[in-house]
């Protein structure tokens, strides 16, 4: 039996996902989204953007809002 | 040269093996007040979003989590010491609270998802008369079905919150519900479970998967409480687009 503390992630699928894409997914929705914030103090750069792929931005919020920042700086 | 935080801890002296952290950083503790923070020294102005990054940070936190229940910071706190010492300091007693609140516990995410298309079908179905309407007023027709389904969505998501709140009180010390983040999400739950119950969680949420089976459901856990730790209700992201 698999120990209870061992990290999982469950789903029953809307799109078929992969196990590696969802727990990139939760990752990012933790870290990015929540914890301590000291005010002013976030500084992040999503120049990287490769790892926003298709269908992130369905459940994370604030991958939307990289999203929407690459476009703003595409159209400018 | 900058400080990049992770996460602050109660009891722990040492990290028992090295670890890298964002940019492949080592990671040292830095301990002020009678709290330790695990940090790495930046020359960095600013941390790339990237897959390697997001996992690092995670994979810090998370290092010490067998041992303690840390606060972890978001992703991209980069500070100098004197600010970070600062910041505990005025903010100890919160920091405190937040600390024995999430003692010995471990956070689940619960998120549920449901087409849309299900919602605004089962209560909004176009009718033959709007059908033979102009476009005028059919496009009236049209806006007045958004409303409503919009508000039936928040009626579906309201209900099914409760429903989870219903099955899982037993098991668990504290929730952070979040009703329809995204369009398509029902919502997000995030459940803070003492270590001894997560079995015993994990079982009602299988129960009420099953109860449930045209609800789509996302769990994962066990994580950091990311989202017991904040203590200010202002912040701000910089995002940096090069």
């Amino acid at each position: 039996m698999s120990s209870p503390f061992e990290q999982v992630i469950v789903t029953s699928e809307v799109e078929r996902w992969e196990d590696s894409d969802l727990s990139l997914l939760e990752t990012l929705d933790h870290v990015l989204n929540r914890g301590l914030v000291i005010a002013g103090e976030i500084t992040i750069s999503v120049a990287d953007i490769d790892l926003i792929f298709v269908g992130l931005n369905v459940l994370v919020s604030s991958v939307e809002t990289a999203h929407e920042t690459l476009r703003k700086r595409q159209s400018e | 040269m900058k400080l990049y935080v992770y996460c602050l801890a109660e009891g722990i002296d040492a990290l028992h093996e090295p670890v890298q952290g964002v940019f492949g950083a080592p990671v040292r503790l830095l301990k002020t007040e009678d709290l330790s923070l695990l940090v790495s020294d930046l020359t960095a102005d600013a941390v790339p979003v990237t897959r390697e990054n997001a996992l690092s940070h995670a994979a810090v936190v998370r290092s010490i989590l067998d041992r303690t229940t840390p606060l972890p910071f978001r992703f991209g706190t980069l500070v100098t010491e004197q600010q970070l010492r600062n910041y505990v300091s005025a903010r100890k007693p919160a920091l405190d609270a937040k600390l024995a609140l999430v003692r010995g516990c471990i956070e689940m995410s619960v998120k549920i998802i449901r087409e849309i298309s299900q919602i605004v079908q089962s209560g909004l179905v176009e009718s033959d008369q709007d059908n033979k309407q102009g476009t005028g007023a059919a496009f009236l027709a049209e806006k007045r079905r958004e409303l409503l389904g919009g508000e039936l969505m928040e009626a579906e998501a309201s209900r099914i919150s409760a429903w989870l709140q219903e099955i899982v009180a037993d098991s668990i010390r504290a929730e952070q519900i979040n009703l329809r983040p995204t369009e398509r999400l029902v919502l997000a739950a995030a459940h803070l479970v003492e270590r001894d119950k997560i079995r015993q969680y994990r079982e009602k949420i299988a129960e009420a998967r099953k109860d449930r089976p045209k609800l789509h459901f996302l769990f994962s856990g066990p994580w950091p409480p990311y989202s017991f730790a904040n203590i200010e209700l202002e912040f701000k992201t910089q995002f940096r687009v090069s």
